[in-house]
């Protein structure tokens, strides 16, 4: 970086953020922690965006295939459930719900952490006493309880009927409810780092030559916590998957688009558990633990290279 | 302890804790199920009857007339009566539900910082070793699976397949004890598989949390000067670099006891351990909003509490922080 910035002619922006981005690649690569989680990350999305690579159309309880609870055999390879459905067929198709709901939930949740707390951080005084103290109560409740109260009062409000991005209702309703009860520790995160780009040199230079607020918000801060945003975003991904899957399994999931938390809540409302019928538990339970564990080995490595502070411990 | 840094960490968790029921004062009128507008929705009902109705529940006063009135009811423990409970009091439906709950996670919690500390510190000591990476590679999956993800397995397992333990419940359905001891035996029989899932799922995150705590004091001065001193690498852990490390861990313990609570209601589900988490989870199914509501103050008032414990705690532990 150095070395560009005091090179001859005038390096083009785009020139060094490709060479500040060949310089990421290079570290992340070295990270095989982050290598593995990034490599299954790749497997679920292909999952997620073509499903029909690899079983026929979801099927429901009028198109199953099987008989109800049949064990893994050569025709259904992980069985069948209670209704007869192939659970690789469910499985597989579950892997789209479960991370566009969880891409939805992040997006919310990364967007209105990053803004709070920019602007707190940047704004200072009673904006961000007020704004930190509000913070510390959604990081403190035990959301997950909040998240459950809200859960039919946000579905009557859009209405039962209402669909979003063809998601439905109900799949909306859990895509808000993660957004508005986790926003908080990146707002948190996003603030400390504000706190000090906001001393550096160039927002003072921007003030002088009489830019607003807005513009060096924008402008200036937004740019130099945006490695902080990407590192954060990841693990918030692993946190959002966590959450739908466990508000799915106490029964808030949709069961006519379910996701893996929904079919592991349809495993134990068969009785699955005590039946020992580990087929129905197993296919979804793998998946959702490897794609939390994909995000959260991905997101901690991208902390390691990306955040400043964390750089410093080896 | 300073005067000040006690009284403000109580003033805080005051506020939030009122923050909390105002939060609910709103929520619940803008439940679905709300009482005035089931009465809404009947045509024939005249003005006269719905403003009586209205009269009768208070809902005919100014909003914050009866936000002060919610307030001093919920300061004096009422919360409201169940709708599922044929109008048992929210609190007595509450109050009957959390011991199995506090057991539950009382125990888990002793087990879990023991052994997630210990097993953190070691393999951060001895970074890059046998130790540290089976420990961390167990930990993250661990810290990847949701309570009841790492439950239902066990049940399939240890209760389903080999008989070990019963599948679900506190105690054998109908069975009579010739003493309170068999009670008990009976008991810690139901309690082994719920409190290991529990356990299990803590003892990752604490185990993640500790071992990186341990990894930053590797390279602090004081270490270093431990080492010069000749010191013995365990007197060096205990020592030095585990009260150091400790703080920041307490501070983020505390801080998941919010998170920790939806893991366990959910592994309370899978063995119907008849705590807060099967209530929550037979509240919803019948959208029975005030035991839920109940739930969440009381859930958010022991988390506060926990919080500040911890704050003080942190007080005893690190004498910098008394100001």
């Amino acid at each position: 970086m150095s070395a560009a910035t005091t090179a001859k002619a005038p390096t083009g922006v785009w020139t060094l953020r490709a060479r500040g981005f060949r310089e990421f690649a290079r570290k992340f690569a070295r990270r095989s922690d982050g290598v593995l989680g990034f490599v299954i990350l790749v497997f679920f999305t292909i999952m997620a965006i073509a499903p029909q690579l690899f079983v026929g159309a979801l099927e429901s309880a009028i198109t199953a295939s099987g008989d109800g609870l049949g064990p893994p055999s050569m025709t259904h390879i992980l069985g069948t459930d209670e209704l007869g459905r192939d659970m690789l067929n469910l499985t597989i198709h579950g892997a789209r719900v479960s991370m566009v709901i969880g891409l939805l939930a992040t997006v919310i949740t990364v967007v209105v952490g990053a803004v709070i707390g920019i602007v707190s951080g940047f704004v200072g005084g009673l904006t961000d006493s007020s704004l930190m103290r509000l913070t510390d109560f959604f990081l403190v409740l035990p959301t997950f309880v909040l998240a459950i109260i809200l859960a039919p009062i946000i579905l009557d409000m859009i209405g039962v009927d209402a669909e979003v991005a063809g998601l439905r209702a109900t799949l909306v309703v859990i895509v808000i409810v993660i957004g508005i009860t986790s926003w908080a520790s990146t707002a948190r995160i996003i603030r400390s780092q504000t706190l000090s780009v906001k001393e550096r040199m160039f927002v003072d230079r921007a003030r002088v030559i009489g830019s607003g607020n807005g513009h060096i918000m924008i402008k200036h801060v937004l740019p130099n916590v945006m490695n902080l945003i990407v590192a954060n975003t990841v693990l918030v991904f692993a946190g959002a998957v966590f959450t739908e899957t466990t508000l799915a399994f106490i029964g808030l999931g949709d069961p006519f688009l379910p996701s893996w938390g929904q079919l592991l809540y349809a495993a134990e409302a068969a009785g699955a558990p005590g039946l020992g019928a580990w087929w129905l538990i197993a296919p979804p339970a793998i998946c959702v633990v490897l794609v939390i564990l994909g995000f959260t080995l991905m997101g901690n490595a991208l902390d390691d290279i990306l955040n400043p502070k964390s750089g410093v411990r080896r | 302890m300073g005067g000040t840094y006690l009284l403000r960490r109580l003033v805080q968790a005051t506020l939030t804790i009122l923050g909390i029921v105002v939060l609910n004062f709103f929520l619940f009128r803008m439940m679905p199920g709300s009482p005035e507008r089931i009465l809404l929705r009947n045509p024939h009902l005249t003005q006269a009857t719905v403003d009586a109705a209205r009269a009768r529940w208070g809902l005919d006063e100014p909003v914050p007339v009866q936000l002060v009135k919610y307030l001093a009811a919920t300061a004096q423990g009422d919360l409201g009566y169940s709708f599922q409970y044929r109008g048992q009091p929210v609190g007595e439906v509450i109050g009957n539900r959390m011991w199995p709950t506090i057991i539950l996670v009382g125990i888990a919690e002793v087990i879990a910082i023991i052994f997630g500390l210990a097993l953190g510190a070691y393999s951060g000591w001895k970074r890059g070793g046998n130790v540290d990476k089976v420990g961390n590679g167990v930990s993250l999956v661990l810290y990847s699976m949701p309570y009841f993800v790492i439950g239902m397995p066990l049940i399939i397992i240890f209760a389903a397949e080999l008989g070990w333990f019963p599948t679900s419940g506190m105690l054998t359905p109908g069975a009579t004890y010739a003493s309170p001891m068999d009670q008990l035996l009976d008991f810690l029989h139901h309690l082994v598989l719920p409190l290991l899932t529990v356990s299990l799922g803590l003892i990752g995150g604490y185990s993640i949390l500790m071992r990186s705590a341990i990894i930053e004091t590797r390279t602090e001065d004081y270490v270093t000067t431990a080492k010069a001193k000749g010191l013995s690498e365990n007197r060096i852990v205990r020592h030095h670099a585990f009260p150091n490390a400790l703080l920041p861990t307490v501070t983020i313990i505390a801080i998941n006891l919010g998170y920790v609570v939806a893991g366990v209601l959910t592994a309370e589900i899978i063995f119907n351990w008849p705590g807060l988490g099967t209530l929550t989870y037979q509240a919803l199914s019948v959208r029975d909003f005030p035991v839920l509501q109940g739930v969440f103050l009381i859930l958010s008032i022991a988390v506060v509490m926990a919080n500040l414990g911890a704050d003080l705690l942190y007080g005893v532990l690190d004498p910098r922080v008394r100001t």
